[in-house]
């Protein structure tokens, strides 16, 4: 079979179309270069279909196949799917740690400790004015001065335990904020599910929509933040996606199931929101300590101070001074001078109270440090693990600059394969017609 | 195959580097200006713990001192107005042994006697001694004076006892019963020292030779059993004095111990601190410097 006259040109064009799309591919990439979520794209090239030659060894008769150009099959994103599930698995710890140690910083720093205003420093004071009276039990002064810090700790408890309370409610209303019907996860999971449509029709129509895929990705990732994040593919190309240990999938195809119920267990910003402000959890053992320490207070006092009790309420959130200066009993006589029941009080420094407030600073402490060396791990994982994706699907400036030359190149030389076809056929046509003229 | 290195991987891990040298160095300088290497619970929980308790510790033993202080002062001012008893006490004495050498008539004796009541009356005033506006031999009665002005001897305060705590479960009594020296009066005759300077006044004045007689024998007695058991009560007083000065000072001590043990569990090391400071000032200029020179050049410079 002859080779027809003008598959030349044709191959010299395929690879004029396909340096093109190389090189417009090689540009979309450089342009989004710093784009969030993009996987760098390339142009998968395959030889064209070969035209069949037959016959053409004398000796044999076998014929042979002619090669006619290039052509792109496709473009793909260079993306691993295993890396993003990894991602997105460290995330969610992220998510949580960093949540845990904004929220226990909040309280930490209403501790404010140590400093000379938190509650040590008062109830040191509140117990140096108690010896004070014993020295002076008849001066009106020094009644003033144990009515006076005894009413300041007991408001810096009061206020110290509304605080921890603010932090908590805090929390809740941040996971309601996030949850809710104008939220980010709902947000993310219509976008999502509209996605999973238009890559479903493009799949359908045999096109592969990287874009979109690269899309779909980044919600997914931003969703990984919130709580622990599952994907299962689907065969038509949609993600199913199942959120935190909520009971049904997140995304299924298009449809979205929220809001649905989460616990702690649900991993990530959430998961550490409802630990936080949970019954069980550190904001409410913090409460709880307080109220021991006030409960401490009002009952070592008032044990001592018989006559009527000193402090009222029992709970941080409650306890106040309940006695005029005149009604602050020193003696457990009436003698002016003595100063038992002062100097019994004043015992009571490094007692029940004080040791329970030293030992819930180290709590909260230590809650914290914790919270923060997670952070600083799950960061470094994110980190390495971002590296890695990147180190996969990222641009790398040099490399676009490197192919954007050679299919320059092969541009050009195909361009050239043509002026030779056409040099061809032009002696073909304007000399070899002119014999017998 | 290699790692592929994108610019996008050495900006994030370039911003991840200068920022890691930011944070020590805000760290290092935050405790280089407050001098604190504990700023928050969460930077070392059991020093913060510690540190406060040892805070308390502290204070605590300002107020045990506080409490040394105000004993001594009292017993200081118990001291000396039992030394000015004392002093009455011997004047009366040497008017005794005046009076009883027999050369004496009426009329000395009854100016002695004046005298007498004079200097009995300075014991009252005496006794009534008040320090910061408490009556300090009144007992707990602290408001009530011990002994009234003029004829009524009777004792006036009870027997408590006036503590000063100074240390912990350690309290002292600072306040002397001075009733076991003065007494209730003639009309008690319990034979303490109002007592007897009231027979010794009466016994001047009476002219019956036998009472007279007494000046010299049981009056002269009485009063220096009086005179003794006032000396053993001023050695008291002096013995709760020392004893305050001792426990003044070893609380000093005591607080200039966990002063020290304070200061290294929550104060910075300034010299360790100003070293790592450096070097990580050192460390942030080479990121930067480093970030700066590495992000700008790409194949791009080269080509044309």
């Amino acid at each position: 079979m002859p080779i027809p006259t003008l598959q030349g040109l044709q191959t010299a064009l395929s690879g004029l179309i396909a340096s093109q799309e190389a090189i417009d591919t090689t540009g979309h990439n450089i342009t989004n270069a710093n784009t969030p979520g993009y996987s760098r794209q390339t142009a998968v090239l395959q030889t064209n279909m070969p035209l069949p030659i037959a016959a053409m060894s004398p000796l044999t008769g076998a014929g042979g196949q002619m090669g006619t150009g290039v052509s792109v099959t496709t473009f793909t994103r260079i993306r691993n799917s295993y890396l993003d599930a990894q991602y997105r698995t460290q995330n969610a710890a992220l998510g949580s740690a960093s949540t845990q140690t904004n929220e226990l910083q909040q309280a930490q720093s209403a501790f404010d400790e140590p400093s000379t205003s938190g509650i040590s420093s008062q109830l040191s004071a509140f117990w140096s004015s108690w010896s004070s009276l014993a020295n002076s039990p008849s001066s009106e002064a020094a009644r003033e001065g144990v009515i006076s810090k005894g009413a300041q700790l007991a408001t810096t408890l009061n206020q110290l335990s509304s605080q921890i309370a603010t932090v908590s409610a805090q929390a809740t209303q941040q996971y309601a904020s996030i949850t809710g019907p104008t939220g980010e996860v709902r947000d993310a999971a219509n976008q999502i599910a509209q996605l999973n449509h238009q890559i479903q029709l493009s799949e359908q129509a045999g096109q592969q929509p990287n874009d979109l895929l690269d899309h779909r990705d980044q919600l997914l990732d931003k969703l990984s933040t919130l709580a622990n994040v599952t994907v299962t593919k689907a065969p038509n190309g949609t993600d199913t996606v199942s959120f935190g240990d909520a009971a049904q999938p997140l995304v299924e195809g298009t449809t979205v199931n929220w809001p649905q119920a989460l616990t702690k267990a649900a991993g990530g910003q959430l998961g550490a929101l409802l630990g936080l402000s949970s019954p069980t959890g550190a904001l409410a053992s913090y409460t709880t300590a307080l109220d021991e320490v006030a409960g401490a207070l009002a009952g070592t006092v008032n044990a001592l101070h018989t006559s009527t009790p000193f402090f009222t309420g029992t709970t941080a959130a409650t306890i106040k001074v309940a006695v005029t200066p005149t009604a602050v009993q020193t003696s457990s006589t009436a003698a002016p001078g003595g100063n038992d029941v002062a100097q019994a009080i004043a015992a009571l420094r490094g007692g029940a109270a004080d040791r329970r407030y030293a030992g819930l600073i180290a709590q909260v402490g230590s809650d914290v440090q914790t919270a923060l060396d997670n952070q600083s791990t799950s960061q470094a994982v994110v980190s390495a693990i971002g590296n890695q994706r990147q180190s996969v699907s990222g641009v790398s400036l040099d490399e676009e600059m490197t192919n954007l030359i050679s299919f320059q190149r092969g541009y050009q030389a195909s361009a050239r394969t043509l002026t030779v076809m056409d040099q061809m056929l032009e002696t073909l046509i304007e000399h070899t017609g002119m014999a017998g003229l | 195959m290699s790692e592929r290195i994108t610019s996008t991987m050495i900006a994030g891990t370039t911003l991840a580097d200068i920022n890691a040298a930011l944070n020590g160095m805000q760290r290092s300088e935050s405790e280089l200006a407050s001098g604190k290497s504990i700023q928050q619970p969460s930077d070392n929980p059991y020093g913060a713990s510690r540190a406060i308790e040892l805070q308390s510790t502290i204070d605590g033993m300002s107020s045990y001192a506080a409490g040394a202080q105000d004993g001594i002062s009292w017993t200081q001012t118990a001291s000396s107005a039992l030394s000015n008893i004392n002093e009455v006490g011997q004047r009366v004495r040497e008017l005794l042994v005046q009076a009883s050498n027999g050369v004496n008539n009426p009329i000395d004796r009854t100016a002695i006697a004046e005298e007498v009541d004079q200097l009995t009356a300075t014991v009252k005033q005496d006794a009534n001694t008040q320090y910061a506006g408490q009556y300090v031999f009144s007992g707990t009665l602290t408001a009530t004076p011990p002994y009234k002005a003029g004829a009524e001897d009777e004792y006036q305060g009870n027997a408590g006892q006036i503590t000063r705590t100074i240390g912990p479960g350690a309290s002292v009594a600072i306040n002397t019963n001075i009733s076991s020296l003065l007494g209730n009066g003639q009309g008690s005759g319990d034979g303490k020292l109002l007592d007897t300077l009231r027979t010794i006044s009466q016994h001047l004045r009476s002219g019956v030779p036998a009472e007279e007689a007494a000046l010299g024998s049981t009056d002269l007695k009485n009063l220096d059993s009086n005179l003794q058991a006032l000396t053993t009560m001023q050695a008291g007083a002096g013995a709760v004095t020392s004893q305050m000065r001792v426990a003044a000072s070893r609380i000093e001590d005591l607080q200039i111990t966990a002063a020290k043990a304070l200061s290294s569990t929550q104060d910075a090391d300034l010299a360790k601190v100003s070293v790592a400071y450096s070097s990580e000032q050192a460390a942030y200029n080479a990121a930067l410097r480093a970030g700066a020179s590495i992000v700008q050049t790409s194949l791009l410079d080269f080509l044309h």
